[in-house]
């Protein structure tokens, strides 16, 4: 029988033991110049929160309650406000993530062709579950929701960063290696079918790669 | 198929010229959008007497211009409802958020034809005197954010944006937002509360934007394609817009196709298209030779159509309706004979559960209930009468909350359900009804 009555997760620690020290917990000149430009666009500081909030796991990886309450302080808004936007937002990352976080999606479009397929496998290639991170600090999975690239499912997100389009398990192998040698993917224009015709296929010369759409790979899990 | 010899709503589409989407190499540089004729329609407007700011409103209410955001709302009509200027701020939202499953068009518009975006966003300020835009894009977006941003600046070094603006007197600043995660910030009120640096929960409707919107002031949020139309109307004319596709939902549209197809992709055609001439002739048909099932025509939320329910019908609001569906955002999910559509809708109202901002309890609880529901059912421990439970549940949370999620999640459980019943029950375990002794009996056995 499903468990229709599932456990309601328990409330966070409210004041855990800070993982950074005072000495870490600055801004540099260029980062509070930019929180300042940032403030400048909003007419009222909390407009900055998101993009503050930003920044910050752009430098500490995560947001523990003592850089969330770094970055309400630089903004001078409530600790609460900040914290609340937080922990709203999936992308901000609440605790310490591996090097690498690959977001793979098994939502709709994807569900139907092979997510849960590329999940598993990758599941299985790293030993660990989607949650969860490796021993070595390098790689947490995670299932996402729609990430807006359905016509090149399935697909996955590294570290909030680029999309890796029409995965395949030699594409997953591939991926893993580069990334534990360091090298993230490119970013990779995909290209518009009528293109093929009328442009050769790809139309930014400045692309760094570039990939067509094509047919999805029939699911092994989900049909 | 009827109408198939390319005479249908959608005109003779196999030779339909690109808008949205010209084949132009590197139109995403400023230069070579210059070239190709950009910015005449903004600096028509800001410098030609013709172009009063009303001018512009009427002349996009004239075009027939339906938002691409999912609601389909007329846009000139929407943009009249801002409030006569005077000393308060007003704003435009720009909504990149695009986080509906199975949409995926608008992305590919700011990769390839950042300008019209922002050309558009221009022309739109300048009609509703407005002048901070704010760019909502989905926080995952962080690629095309950057190479958005890159454009921006040169749009401000060049004096199209900021203060002056070709040296008219006209001035609006656009920022880009990053999102971080929330399928909910799409919707425009909870995109403004996240906008001011809240948690993204959406607000009661009344007030609309247009009368109290960001911090209070007047503001307008359009869909990033609706607003790309607006140069392409003013250098051509309404006329002619609303000459393109279906007589009630004109113009352009970017068809956003995916599932078991051919070829997917995202596909650029008049409104009005056969949904059978976007599968087997732009597509290629399905995947493997298999046969169709069934449709989403427009993201998650709009009710799927089964095969034999698609014959003639268009791609335009009211044919959609007729066939009990909606256009959406032309995000269409295509699925063959063998989908299962059990998990499939298991994994449709995950979405909506996780994505519930958690403000109504109808749509709080009522999501989570669809899903542990329906996932009872995939895994075959359900029974019959929890379809109708399903159904009940849905119309519980149909019009009963602040926004239009509960909807969007409820839709597709009850028409997925009504439309495949017989695959729903053949899943379940018969219903045990109590009988006058108060003992368990097995009353209706799976179909
Ligand atoms: C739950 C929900 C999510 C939405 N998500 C989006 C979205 O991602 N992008 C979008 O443009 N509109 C979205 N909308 C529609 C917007 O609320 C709004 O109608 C639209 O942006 C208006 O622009 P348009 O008139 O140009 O279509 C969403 C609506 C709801 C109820
Ligand atoms: S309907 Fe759902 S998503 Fe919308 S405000 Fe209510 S709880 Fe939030
Ligand atoms: S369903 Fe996976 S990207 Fe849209």
């Amino acid at each position: 029988m499903a468990d229709i009555t599932k456990e309601i997760s328990p409330l966070p620690d409210r004041t855990p033991e800070p993982v950074f020290s005072k000495d870490e917990l600055v801004f540099t000149d260029e980062e509070k110049a930019r929180l300042a430009r940032y403030k400048a666009q909003y007419p009222t500081p909390e407009g900055a929160v998101m993009r503050g909030l930003w920044l910050a796991q752009e430098k500490f990886g995560f947001l523990p309650p003592e850089v969330i309450r770094l970055v309400a302080d630089e903004l001078g808004i409530a600790y609460a406000q900040a914290y609340g936007v937080a922990t709203f937002y999936t992308q901000y990352y609440k605790k310490k993530m591996g090097r690498y976080v690959l977001d793979v999606c098994t939502c709709f479009s994807c569900q139907l062709c092979g997510g849960y397929d590329m999940l598993h496998y990758l599941e299985e290639k790293l030993g660990i579950h989607k949650g969860e991170t490796t021993e070595d600090g390098l790689f947490t999975i995670q299932e996402v929701e729609c990430l807006g690239a359905c016509g090149s499912a399935p697909m996955l997100q590294v570290t909030n960063g680029p999309y890796v389009h029409n995965l395949t398990t030699e594409k997953l192998d591939a991926l893993i290696d580069s990334l534990r040698e360091g090298r993230m993917p490119p970013f990779v224009s995909v290209t518009l079918p009528q293109d093929e015709q009328e442009l050769d296929g790809n139309r930014r010369s400045d692309a760094e790669a570039t990939e067509a759409y094509v047919t999805p790979p029939v699911s092994e899990t989900v049909k | 198929m009827e109408a198939n010899n390319g005479q249908t709503k959608a005109g003779d589409w196999r030779t339909y010229q690109r808008v949205l989407l010209p084949p132009v190499k590197d139109l995403h540089r400023l230069d070579v959008y210059e070239q190709h004729g950009g910015y005449t329609a903004l600096r028509t407007v800001l410098t030609d007497a013709r172009w009063e700011p009303k001018a512009v409103t009427e002349e996009v209410k004239a075009s027939g211009l339906r938002g691409r955001g999912g609601a389909g709302f007329s846009t000139g009509l929407k943009w009249s409802f801002m409030p006569p200027v005077d000393d308060r701020p007003r704003y435009l939202c720009c909504n990149g958020d695009e986080s509906e499953p199975g949409t995926f068009k608008d992305r590919q518009l700011m990769e390839y034809n950042p300008h019209l975006v922002f050309e558009g966003i221009l022309i739109a300020c300048y009609a509703m005197s407005i002048n901070t835009c704010y760019l909502y894009v989905r926080g995952e977006y962080a690629d095309w954010i950057s190479h958005m941003e890159r454009e921006l600046e040169k749009l401000y070094a060049k004096g199209y944006v900021g203060e002056n603006i070709m040296g008219t007197g006209f001035s609006t600043d656009i920022v880009i937002h990053k999102g971080a995660g929330a399928y909910i910030c799409g919707e425009e009120s909870s995109l403004m509360e996240s906008l001011e640096g809240k948690r993204a929960y959406p607000r009661i409707k009344p007030p609309f934007p247009a009368q109290k919107g960001l911090w209070g002031y007047p503001t307008t949020i359009n869909n990033v394609e609706t607003l790309a139309c607006v140069p392409l109307i003013i250098n051509n004319g309404a006329a002619w817009y609303a000459g393109i596709g279906a007589e009630r939902h004109p113009g352009p549209v970017l068809y956003g196709i995916s599932g078991h197809v051919n070829k997917p992709g995202v596909y650029e055609y008049p409104t009005g298209m056969l949904i059978t001439d976007l599968i087997y002739e732009v597509c290629g048909g399905i995947r493997g030779g298999k046969k169709l099932k069934a449709v989403v025509p427009g993201g998650s939320s709009t009710p799927v159509l089964r095969a034999d329910q698609i014959e003639g019908v268009t791609m335009d609001a009211e044919s959609l309706r007729e066939a009990g569906s909606m256009m959406g955002t032309a995000g269409m999910l295509v699925m063959d004979e063998d989908t299962d559509m059990v998990s499939f809708l298991r994994r449709v109202t995950h979405f909506y559960h996780h994505e519930s901002c958690g403000q109504c309890t109808p749509c709080r609880e009522g999501t989570g209930w669809l899903e542990n529901l329906v996932t009872r059912i995939d895994e075959g421990e359900g029974h019959l009468r929890d379809l109708d439970l399903l159904l009940d549940l849905c119309t519980q949370m149909e019009g009963r909350t602040v926004c239009a999620l509960a909807d969007a999640a409820a839709w597709p459980v009850r028409h997925t359900i009504q439309r495949f019943r017989e695959e729903f029950e053949a899943r379940c375990k018969p219903s045990v009804f109590p009988t006058g002794d108060g003992a368990p009996a097995e009353a209706v056995p799976a179909s």
